[in-house]
């Protein structure tokens, strides 16, 4: 049973950093830096239980917040650039923060032990769960409890002007310039977001494994990061979800029976995903549960169909 | 000034201009692909080092002599290029990037385990050539190795320079990537274009590749992350889509690279190339030679 509940934790801290991509790709923007808040995350959060001695609640909160504030500062010249450069600055930026992290070392002396991180070694024994009694079932519900957070505050924000000013400058630059969005306040401002839900996810996730290396937090996880959404399609928070379900669940888990042919097929199986539904598992346009049931009165004739003639 | 850092540090900028040409050609081959498809192929730096492990099994198949498993490198990726064209971008739809985008990030992953699948994980040894020969310009080593990896992407960038200005090729190619529709229009098969640029590309990362191993003198799975990574940077700082920018971009990370590797040691290094790349995009987002289309 921990096996399943264990695996619920990577689906959950998964999530998180599939949704941090997600807030930004909804303005267009590639950004492979994910990886660099979620270790910021981490490592924050690591400090603020292992070295510090604070509870859980405040010392995610504070690593969202930190990482908020670099993927802000981040922002202002990385977004400046779009399409290829952007990728190219994000994934710098990522692979800045990962050699940072190889290189910190800052120990303090608790309990009698040195605790912090410590270079190429990486940081042990953030162990606040086990130290405060957590079981591993109340481990996974407090995870569940931050990503149902976080994805219904996600899923409000796509119903308010919020969601359609993000999905105007994503669509089209120029016209959403043209009726009077600032271009570079969105896209910071969605940064910030994803910043702080990566921050989120890579504080859970220090605490969940108790220990982190700068190895983790490297391209591969930013190109998972970016991959969540696209392949689940940017439709809505859900196809982030199903995506994850879909790689952690069924390429990583599901298939370990095939053995050594499972890392194989993983990236065979993503490159066929985009041949056939290039926009997504879902879609771009998610299905609406209200179609799916046939419970709303069909609409004779829907207005949004027309965009899609090209 | 103490004499002897002087000396180090001229030492290290050489080898690293020297080396750098390898990023320049990995950096050339985003820029052919992006000007042709307006897209990003990241599996690029993997499928060249594929190429340069075809290049090495032939070595253990029939003790096959440098020039050989050069050659077969090089025409290796450009196989592999073709491949992912056809697997990554020939059927995904050209108005949405991101298909394309994570289609060659799935391939990336694809090919980097069927190398470590093919060769256990375990790096191989690569031949290289003058690797005893220095040559003495005072204090000033060169390195006979260096100096071949330089002459040989010198060679290919020259060869490429000739191909897209001197031949139909190079003129169909530069008609599709200044103007698709119009290319189109005047009878070029913009497939085919795409498909001979791939072809290209991945022939110049092959190379890439093989020179890097044979700098090092052994091949291992590691590489392709140091040659997408760089080989993206040197394409940033020297502006996308032009080739000259492309070259000095390449020679400036490999300079950079090894001048802050004597400076401030290995584990370090790479932060400091990537400040540089920082630095660009704050003051000159369009890079050295770029226009503002490349900002696109």
């Amino acid at each position: 049973m921990d096996f399943y509940l264990g695996l619920a934790q990577i689906f959950g801290v998964h999530t998180l950093l599939g949704l941090s991509a997600y807030v930004v790709l909804l303005t267009g923007q590639v950004s492979m830096a994910q990886a660099g808040f979620y270790a910021i995350g981490a490592y924050t959060a690591g400090a603020m239980t292992a070295m510090f001695g604070l509870h859980i609640l405040p010392a995610i909160v504070i690593a969202g917040l930190v990482s908020a504030a670099i993927a802000c500062i981040v922002g202002f010249p990385a977004l400046r650039v779009k399409g290829l450069m952007l990728v190219v600055a994000t994934l710098a930026f990522g692979e800045m923060v990962r050699l940072f992290f190889f290189n910190l070392t800052w120990q303090v002396e608790r309990n009698g032990d040195r605790v912090g991180p410590n270079g190429a070694e990486g940081f042990r024994s953030i162990r606040y769960f086990p130290e405060n009694g957590w079981e591993v079932w109340h481990v996974t519900v407090f995870i569940w409890f931050v990503v149902v957070v976080v994805m219904g505050a996600l899923w409000w924000m796509d119903r308010t002007r919020a969601g359609a000013v993000l999905r105007a400058v994503g669509h089209d630059e120029t016209a959403a310039q043209s009726i009077g969005l600032n271009l570079t306040a969105v896209k910071v401002g969605a940064m910030t977001a994803g910043g702080f839900i990566a921050g989120l996810g890579g504080g859970i996730y220090a605490h969940t494994v108790t220990h982190i290396e700068h190895g983790v937090f490297g391209v591969l996880l930013a190109t998972f990061a970016i991959a969540y959404p696209i392949l689940g399609g940017l439709g809505s928070v859900f196809g982030t979800l199903i995506a994850v379900l879909f790689i952690q669940g069924f390429l990583i888990e599901g298939l370990r029976f095939m053995g050594e042919w499972r890392s194989l097929l993983f990236g065979a199986l993503i490159v066929l995903a985009m041949n056939l539904r290039p926009h997504g598992l879902l879609g771009e346009h998610a299905p609406r549960l209200k179609n799916l049931f046939g419970a709303g009165p069909a609409r004779p004739s829907d207005p949004l169909s027309t965009k899609e003639a090209k | 000034m103490d004499y002897f850092l002087i000396i180090d540090f001229v030492q290290s900028l050489l080898d690293g201009l020297l080396f750098g040409t390898t990023y320049a050609l990995i950096g050339i081959g985003f820029t052919l692909i992006f000007g042709v498809m307006r897209k990003l192929n990241l599996a690029y730096g993997a499928a060249a080092l594929a190429g340069t492990y075809i290049g090495v099994a032939a070595t253990f198949a029939f003790d096959a002599p440098p020039p050989v498993v050069f050659l077969l490198s090089a025409l290796g990726s450009g196989a592999i290029g073709i491949v992912v064209y056809y697997c990554c971008f020939r059927f995904t739809p050209t108005h949405y990037p991101m298909a394309s985008l994570l289609a060659s990030v799935g391939m990336l992953l694809f090919i980097d385990e069927v190398v470590i699948h093919a060769s256990h994980g375990m790096p191989l040894p690569y031949p290289s050539v003058f690797r005893e020969a220095t040559i003495e310009l005072g204090d000033i080593w060169v390195r006979g190795d260096l100096l071949f990896v330089f002459f040989i992407c010198v060679v290919a960038m020259a060869v490429l320079f000739w191909l897209l200005y001197r031949t139909p090729l190079g003129l169909a190619t530069r008609a599709v990537s200044q103007q698709p529709r119009a290319a189109a229009l005047c009878g070029i098969d913009p497939t085919r274009v795409n498909l001979l640029t791939f072809g290209l590309a991945g022939i110049l990362g092959g190379i890439a590749g093989a020179m890097t191993a044979a700098a090092v003198g052994v091949l291992s799975p590691i590489i392709a992350m140091g040659l997408t990574v760089k080989g993206l940077i040197a394409v940033v700082i020297g502006g996308l889509g032009s080739i000259p920018g492309a070259i000095i971009g390449g020679l400036l990370v490999g300079a950079a690279e090894n001048v802050f590797l004597m400076l401030r040691g290995v584990t370090e290094r790479d932060i400091y190339v990537m400040l540089l790349l920082f630095l660009f995009l704050t003051l000159r987002p369009g890079g050295l030679f770029g226009s503002t289309a490349g900002r696109d």
